[in-house]
């Protein structure tokens, strides 16, 4: 035994992170296979509510497919099959009985490249509710100017909702997608590298409504940016080849992660 | 886990942090042959080579105010985390801790020149042994920094109490000097500033063995040092006084 530590002092192991909040989505032994290959290896990770959760690893680790699984976009492709469970508010959300309109107005999606539909900016964002719900009209332009505000748009485009949304910039094309999102009124939102083609102010604006989102809706992040993920998230999970290697508060993983793995990959030791 | 033995992909990024090190090395070597220097001089009462020493002293400040530069170079440019996060602060504390313990050698070394001016006194030759707890302390921790050793920095934040103690002895030593004949007051009062100055150097070893701890394990040394420097202590008459 060291000295220190016949003394009582210890340097602490690496714990699982405590409990922040109530649990949003549980995720319990989640195997993922596409096309015989075993991308998923028994995923176990409670997702906070009201809380920003980040994914971080390679490129090929499986983080972008977790997070489409939570929206089970696979399921929209053959040979692919997800094994386990993903508990939302208590119903596995695998489960075939649990259908996929359900899922979407509760689990809201936005991807690396911003995809406005090549409609007016007001048609973007209704076109989604539309589907979901029969509103007024009236009715309809509230709900999508709370959409575009909650996005941190509305200032920016209300005078111009009429117009098309391909002409917002790819900042704001992707706060319109955010808006998008949103509108449905989900729980949780994905976001898959939602800032990796924007330019620095529009990073900031995403990165602020995150921040200003996650008193509304669980969030769930995807991103290569170390800085992105350690300046937005509560808690930081790191995978790698299919594995979660760890997964814990973010001050934690950032200033003293408990595995080596974990170190070698966030300090840019990796290779 | 004190960082990774992996290098970064960037190799530059690893000569940097080296180089860090290597600056925070030398920055203390030089501070420890400034301590001796210092208690060198008091021994030859030697004005000049007091006055060499005290000039010195600019030499490490401008090691601090590189390393100063190169920490904040290394935090704009690179954005440091986890264990190379913790080594660049590290690396800033120690610098502030080092430049510290340079000025505490300084101070000796200037004290030296009034001291010089009067007769010779018994107790001058106590402080050498007070000065060579200290660079003993300041070289292991030293030490330790190089090759990231919590372990070898945790033994030095334990012996300063040896140091603590030496001192509280030696301060007991000149206030019964001090008694004895009033004209030993002023030699005594030299002798009394530049203890402390050097006990003063034992505590900025023991801030960079926290800090070294710090850099190691990702947390605090808290526990707390048997602190046994008693000088402060509110009852006077204790001290040099056997009841």
């Amino acid at each position: 035994m060291t000295e220190s530590a016949a003394a009582g002092i210890h340097p602490q192991s690496a714990a699982t992170p405590a409990p922040i909040a109530p649990t949003k989505l549980k995720v319990r032994d989640l195997h993922f296979y596409y096309n015989g290959f075993h991308a998923l290896k028994g995923i176990n990770m409670d997702i906070p509510e009201k809380k920003v959760t980040a994914i971080i690893g390679p490129s090929g680790c499986g983080k972008s497919t977790l997070l489409r699984i939570f929206n089970r976009i696979y399921a929209i492709y053959p040979k692919l099959e997800a094994k386990g469970e993903i508990v939302l508010d208590g119903e596995n959300i695998l489960d075939s009985s649990y259908s996929m309109n359900r899922l979407r107005s509760k689990v809201g999606m936005v991807f690396q490249k911003p995809v406005p539909f090549p409609m007016t900016i007001f048609e973007n964002v209704a076109y989604g509710i539309r589907h979901h719900e029969k509103l007024s009209r009236a009715d309809m332009e509230i709900r999508v100017e709370q959409a575009l505000r909650s996005a941190a748009l509305w200032d920016e485009v209300k005078d111009k909702l009429k117009q098309s949304a391909l002409g917002l910039s790819g900042g704001q094309q992707q706060r319109l997608c955010i808006a998008r999102g949103i509108a449905l009124k989900p729980e949780v939102l994905l976001l898959d590298e939602p800032t990796s083609a924007l330019d620095p102010i529009a990073t900031g604006r995403i990165e602020q409504l995150v921040e200003e989102l996650k008193s509304e809706y669980t969030i769930v992040i995807v991103t290569h940016n170390m800085q992105q993920a350690a300046r937005c998230s509560d808690l930081t999970a790191f995978m790698y080849l299919g594995e979660l290697i760890e997964f814990d508060r973010t001050e934690q993983i950032f200033t003293k992660p408990g595995k080596k793995q974990t170190e070698d990959y966030i300090t840019g030791r990796f290779g | 886990m004190s960082g990774s033995s992996k290098e970064h992909i960037i190799k530059s990024y690893d000569d940097e942090l080296a180089r860090l090190t290597g600056e925070i090395v030398r920055m203390g070597e030089l501070a420890v042959s400034q301590l001796e220097a210092a208690i060198d001089v008091i021994d030859r009462r030697d004005e000049r080579a007091a006055q060499h020493v005290v000039s010195n002293d600019d030499a490490i400040d401008l090691l601090e105010q590189e390393i100063s530069h190169d920490v904040v170079r290394l935090l704009a440019l690179r954005a440091p985390i986890a264990g190379d996060l913790r080594n660049v602060f590290a690396a800033l504390r120690i610098a502030a801790d080092i430049e510290r313990i340079g000025d505490y050698a300084a101070n000796v070394a200037k004290r030296s020149i009034p001291l010089s001016m009067v007769a010779p006194i018994a107790p001058t030759n106590g402080l050498g042994y007070l000065a060579e707890l200290a660079a003993k302390e300041v070289r292991d921790v030293l030490m330790a920094y190089r090759d990231r050793d919590a372990e070898r920095a945790y033994q030095v934040w334990k012996d300063d109490a040896d140091l603590d103690e030496a001192y509280t002895g030696y301060f007991r030593q000149l206030l019964t000097y001090m008694m004895e004949d009033p004209r030993n007051i002023t030699p005594c009062t030299h002798l009394l500033f530049m203890a402390k100055n050097i006990e003063r150097i034992g505590d900025h070893a023991t801030n960079i063995a926290e800090s070294i701890w710090y850099q190691v394990n990702g947390e605090p040394l808290t526990a707390q040092r048997a602190k046994r420097d008693f000088t402060s202590n509110p009852e006077p008459t204790k001290l040099g006084h056997k009841d």
